[in-house]
C-alpha cells in the first residue's frame, strides 16, 4: 500500500484545508475531479404543485427547490434512489428551506434559513418534493464538494538581507508555507517559527516581508507536495467528502480490474 | 464501464473504457506509467472530429517479457495501492 502523509491546517465540519503528500498532480487531480463531479447527492429533482398562488411560476420555484442542499449520509442510499419532501407555507410569511417536511430523517434540509419566496396575504405554497440522488456530472444540483482545489506547497527561502534604502515593497503571497527559515522569521498571527511548520498565509497578512523583516526571500513549489481546499454545500462533512471521492476512484479501479480478468 | 479491445499485441494494447472521463482515466495513465514493465501509457478522450469516437481510448506499450493486459490489471492495482493509503492517511489524520 502506499504511503502518504496527511497534515490539518484548518478543519471544520463543511471546510478544511490540508497538505497531502507525497502526491502526483495526476492523483491531486483525479481525487479534485470527483469531489466536485463523481460524491452523490439528493436535490429535489421532481415538483408537484397542489397549489402556487405566489408571484412566480411553479417553474421558478421548483429551480429554487432544487439548488436547497439536502443532508445525504454516505453508504446509505444507492444513486437514483428518491425521497419525497413536502412544504405547505401560507402568507403573509417567507416560506424557507426549513419549512421543508422530510419523509426520511436522515435527508433534510442542510440549512433552515434558505429563503424559497416570500408569501404576501392571501398566498399559499403547497407541494410535494422528490428528491433524488444523483452526481455532479448530471447536474450541479448534485454536487457536494462547492469550492475543491488544491495547489502546491509553497517553501520560502531567505536568500540575504534586504537592502538597507530599498522601498519597503510588500512581497505578496497566498497559501501555505512550510516554514524553513525558522532563523529569519518572526511571530505572526501566533505561528512562532520552527522549521517544518505549516504556516497559513493569513498569519502575516499573506505578506512575507510582516513574517521575515528585512530580510530577501525566494519562494519555490515543493515537489509532490499539495495543498488542498475543500467546502462542502453541508450535504456531508469535508471528511467524509473527501473519503467517498478517493472511493469513488477506488471502485472504478476495482472495476476495471474484474473487467479485464474476465 | 464497458470495455472494447480496439488492438490486442503481446506488448501493446489499445482498449476502450467507456463511460470514463479524464477523472479516471488521468489517474489511471498516471498509475501505468509508474508501473514497472509498462514503456508508454496514455489516454485519448476523442474529440467529435475521430468519426464520432468519444468515450476514452487507452493505449499501453510494455517490455518484450510483459503482456500488456497483465500491465493494464497491475496498473488497476496501482490505483488501488494509492487510494487505500490515501483513505488511511486522511482517516488516521482526522
Amino acid at each position: 500500500m502506499e504511503d502518504y502523509e496527511v497534515q490539518f491546517v484548518d478543519r471544520s465540519e463543511r471546510s478544511a484545508r490540508f497538505v497531502v503528500r507525497p502526491i502526483t498532480p495526476a492523483f491531486a487531480n483525479g481525487i479534485r475531479r470527483a469531489m466536485i463531479a463523481d460524491v452523490p447527492t439528493f436535490s429535489i429533482d421532481t415538483v408537484r404543485f397542489i397549489e402556487n398562488s405566489s408571484v412566480m411560476f411553479d417553474e421558478q420555484i421548483g429551480l429554487r427547490l432544487g439548488l436547497v442542499p439536502l443532508t445525504t449520509p454516505p453508504g446509505e442510499f444507492e444513486r437514483g434512489d428518491e425521497v419525497t419532501l413536502s412544504l405547505d407555507v401560507e402568507g403573509p410569511e417567507t416560506a424557507y428551506s426549513g419549512d421543508l417536511v422530510s419523509s426520511d430523517e436522515l435527508v433534510q434540509p442542510a440549512d433552515e434559513n434558505i429563503p424559497i419566496i416570500d408569501l404576501k396575504e392571501e398566498q399559499r405554497l403547497e407541494l410535494e418534493a422528490d428528491a433524488v440522488l444523483d452526481v455532479g456530472k448530471e447536474h450541479a444540483k448534485h454536487q457536494g464538494g462547492v469550492a475543491v482545489s488544491y495547489r502546491h506547497l509553497q517553501a520560502v527561502e531567505v536568500v540575504g538581507d534586504a537592502g538597507e534604502f530599498d522601498d519597503e515593497e510588500p512581497e505578496i503571497l497566498r497559501g501555505v508555507i512550510e516554514e524553513q527559515a525558522a532563523d529569519a522569521a518572526v511571530e505572526t498571527g501566533g505561528y512562532e517559527p520552527e522549521n517544518g511548520q505549516l504556516v497559513p498565509t493569513e498569519a502575516f497578512e499573506h505578506d512575507l516581508t510582516n513574517r521575515y523583516p528585512g530580510k530577501d526571500v525566494e519562494v519555490t513549489d515543493i515537489d509532490g507536495a499539495f495543498v488542498f481546499d475543500v467546502e462542502t454545500d453541508g450535504s456531508f462533512s469535508v471528511d467524509e467528502l473527501v473519503v467517498e471521492a478517493i472511493g469513488t476512484i477506488e471502485d472504478r479501479a476495482t472495476e476495471l480490474k474484474e473487467s479485464i480478468q474476465l | 464501464m464497458e470495455l472494447r479491445v480496439i488492438d490486442k499485441e503481446e506488448t501493446e494494447l489499445a482498449i476502450e473504457i467507456a463511460g470514463e472521463d479524464h477523472t479516471f482515466m488521468n489517474v489511471l495513465k498516471g498509475a501505468l506509467l509508474e508501473t514497472e514493465g509498462v514503456t508508454a501509457a496514455t489516454y485519448d478522450v476523442n474529440p467529435e472530429q475521430s468519426g464520432g469516437q468519444t468515450e476514452p481510448v487507452l493505449t499501453i506499450k510494455t517490455e518484450t517479457d510483459v503482456d500488456a493486459l497483465d500491465a493494464l490489471e497491475d496498473g488497476a492495482d496501482r490505483v488501488i495501492e494509492k487510494t487505500e493509503g490515501l483513505q488511511d492517511a486522511y482517516e488516521a489524520a482526522v
